[in-house]
């Protein structure tokens, strides 16, 4: 049996390689890929200021692709992430980063800022200063949903009581942001569709410093509380007759959830499916249920299918970019299909 | 008793939960029960009396109204999750599926309190587990997946888990709820064992009473009208078991030991013969509501005997093959 585990340790220890592998090939090849073909010799001289590479080129790789890069690698790390969280903590495979409102926070955030505000007095603030203040309102949003589940969450015991508080959440959101949409004039509701669609190209080095360190945070706290997680899959009861402090940790992972889901969606938009469907793909891989494995395991495998997403948003060659949500949509929905077809287990946590 | 024998004490307790906008309501009140190391002790009480409730009190997953639980000699209020954890283990009625989550892992999960902040497992703790799992009869299940394993083999690796805490009380409610007869015996068994051997006291629920009067060495029975611990036998001899039903169609047999439906007879047997022929055909005769009598002239009488069933009414005789025929003519 101790033979058994080793094998089993072996085979994890090479699919974590593999996927390593897979992360690089991609990572390189979102750098070199783009609508403006720059050679590959090109690109690695980039990197180097004393090289001799002409000045375009290096501006494009070092100021608009390498940035773009690091997000995706932030951002599918960060929604597969919280999606296993919510998956886990709510013992529901149809849960997802943003079953707690907080995407709808931001959406909230956006929506009165843009389609609210803005037309009265504000619209030139928002132009001068462009995608950080739009940024700022959907993590203030979110922010301000954070602190409300956290506040429900500690005071809350049934578990159930949350998800169905965030999904009312969610629905009077929508409400509110059709009505915004009603009375809102075409350019506004433009720039405001355009937001929902999710981007991961507007995202400026200056602002890969906030997210940067907001993700890390987040991605520290659900490696804290990787052994809770774990008893979660049992139900509160087990976890509490374990010694876990149910409120305590449940206010961490929510944190956690929050840092990396709000921080995403503020400055990429609400990116929908990545984080539902990675840890499912990662739960057919590594067929563990063990989150020492699954954590690391869904960072690694969001961020390959987040870089190859976008590599496919740019559709290499050409001048036009696919906006980034639909991508996502359309490349997962089939890996999810066949999953399911597959693997019918898959359906459950 | 010994106060250091006690391993359990529930004082002058009262238990219920709050309702949200309306007053609390308490299920069970003035409970006064004990349980000693080395003890398997059997909650019992009809449905809906609060012996949910009442385990999960004592497992501190809820709050009390009155009264005082001590564990171990200490008050529960008084000590931490983490301390709790490595005192009382809990297994549940709920039916684990979790996928990808293998038999071993699931054991391993009652090694929690022991293990450090990611919950990696030393060597002791995986000896731990694998004792645990050989103890409920599971070796050689530890890498199946706990979806791929009978109903009866996944409560005895929730057992093993409850055994990997190394607790030295246990508390399982309705450990035997969904199996089938042969697995509710050795569900009964391997908790017995237990107890005795790594002198554990084990405080479980049940309904299956028949079974809790021949393995247990103690009851703690709610009803309405008042609470009894006690010996099984104790308990019979004062008609508890009697008066746990409210329902008159039900009453319990203090000779036989078991449960039985009353009914109004239909008309009155004698039978003749000898061995287990004799002894089913009793059962099935009092089944279908004939009253068995010896001495009074009775309506008819039946002769069982090896593969054969004579019927004898006023003077004509019948014969059949089977019980299922003898009762098919009667009706």
């Amino acid at each position: 049996m101790n033979l058994l585990q080793k094998n089993k340790n072996r085979s994890v220890g090479l699919v974590f390689f593999l996927l390593g592998v897979l992360f690089v090939v991609f990572f390189i090849a979102d750098l070199l890929l783009g609508s403006i073909i720059i050679p590959v010799k090109q690109v690695f001289l980039a990197f180097f200021p004393s090289s001799e590479t002409s000045e375009s080129f290096r501006t494009i790789v070092l100021d608009f692709r390498l940035p773009k890069a690091l997000t995706a690698v932030f951002t599918g790390a960060a929604l597969s992430l919280s999606g296993l969280q919510m998956q886990t903590v709510f013992r529901n495979p149809l849960a997802g980063p943003y079953v707690l409102g907080i995407s709808a926070g931001a959406t909230l955030g956006v929506a009165l800022f843009v389609l609210g505000f803005s037309s009265a007095f504000a619209f030139g603030i928002f132009s001068s200063t462009g995608a950080w203040s739009l940024a700022l309102v959907a993590w203030a949003g979110s922010f301000l949903v954070m602190l409300l589940i956290l506040y429900v969450s500690a005071r809350v015991n049934d578990i159930m009581t949350l998800l169905i508080l965030g999904i009312l959440f969610t629905s009077a959101v929508t409400a509110v942001v059709s009505i915004l949409q009603y009375f809102s004039n075409e350019s506004m509701l433009k720039a405001f569709v355009i937001w929902t669609m999710g981007s991961l190209g507007s995202v400026t080095k200056s602002q890969l410093m906030v997210l940067a360190p907001a993700i890390t945070a987040g991605i520290f706290l659900a490696f804290l509380k990787i052994k809770d997680l774990n008893v979660f899959l049992l139900g509160e009861d087990y976890a509490r007759s374990l010694g876990v402090s149910i409120k305590t940790s449940r206010v961490i992972i929510f944190l956690s959830t929050s840092l990396l889901a709000g921080t995403i969606t503020a400055f990429c938009g609400p990116i929908g499916f990545i984080g539902i469907a990675v840890p499912h793909i990662c739960r057919v891989i590594f067929k563990t249920a063990n989150h020492l494995v699954l954590v690391p395991a869904v960072i690694l495998t969001g961020s390959i299918v987040m870089l190859f997403s976008d590599i496919v948003s740019q559709l290499p060659g050409m001048q036009t970019t696919l906006p980034i949500n639909s991508v996502t949509a359309l490349i997962g929905i089939p890996v999810i299909i066949w999953m399911i077809v597959k693997n019918r287990k898959f359906v459950s946590v | 008793m010994k106060r250091e024998n006690i391993n359990i004490e529930l004082k002058q307790l009262s238990v219920g939960y709050a309702q949200p906008g309306e007053a609390p309501l308490e299920v069970l009140k003035n409970i006064n029960f004990t349980a000693a190391p080395g003890e398997m002790v059997a909650l019992i009480g009809s449905n809906g009396i609060g012996k949910s409730t009442l385990l999960r009190t004592l497992a501190a997953f809820q709050p009390w109204f009155a009264g005082n639980i001590q564990i171990s000699g200490k008050g529960l209020k008084t000590l931490h999750p983490k301390e709790i954890a490595r005192i009382m283990s809990f297994v549940s009625t709920e039916n684990i599926r979790v996928p990808n989550l293998s038999v071993f892992d699931l054991v391993a999960y009652g090694r929690f309190p022991y293990t450090n902040w990611i919950g990696m497992l030393a060597n002791e703790d995986k000896s731990v587990v694998y004792e645990a799992i050989e103890k409920v009869g599971l070796g050689g299940f530890e890498q199946r997946s706990v979806m791929q394993i009978s109903d009866g083999e996944r409560q005895r690796a929730m057992i093993a888990r409850a055994l990997a805490q190394d607790t030295p009380v246990i508390i399982l409610d309705e450990p035997t709820a969904y199996l089938d007869v042969s697995n509710k015996y050795e569900i009964f068994h391997l908790l017995q064992v237990l107890a005795v051997e790594k002198k554990k006291t084990i405080v479980l629920s049940t309904h299956d009473l028949n079974i809790a009067l021949r393995e247990v060495d103690k009851l703690w029975i709610v009803t309405e009208n008042g609470n009894y611990q006690g010996a099984p036998e104790d308990a019979v001899l004062q008609g508890w078991l009697n008066q746990m039903f409210r329902n008159e169609h039900v009453g319990f047999d203090e000779k036989e030991g078991e449960f039985f439906f009353k009914k109004n007879f239909r008309a009155k047997v004698k039978v003749e013969g000898e061995g287990l022929p004799l002894i089913w055909t009793l059962r099935a005769l009092n089944r279908k509501g004939y009253q068995i009598v010896m001495q009074v002239e009775p309506d008819f009488r039946v002769v069982a005997k090896e593969n054969s069933w004579k019927l004898i009414i006023s003077g004509t005789e019948k014969e059949f093959e089977s019980i299922y025929q003898l009762l098919t003519f009667l009706e």
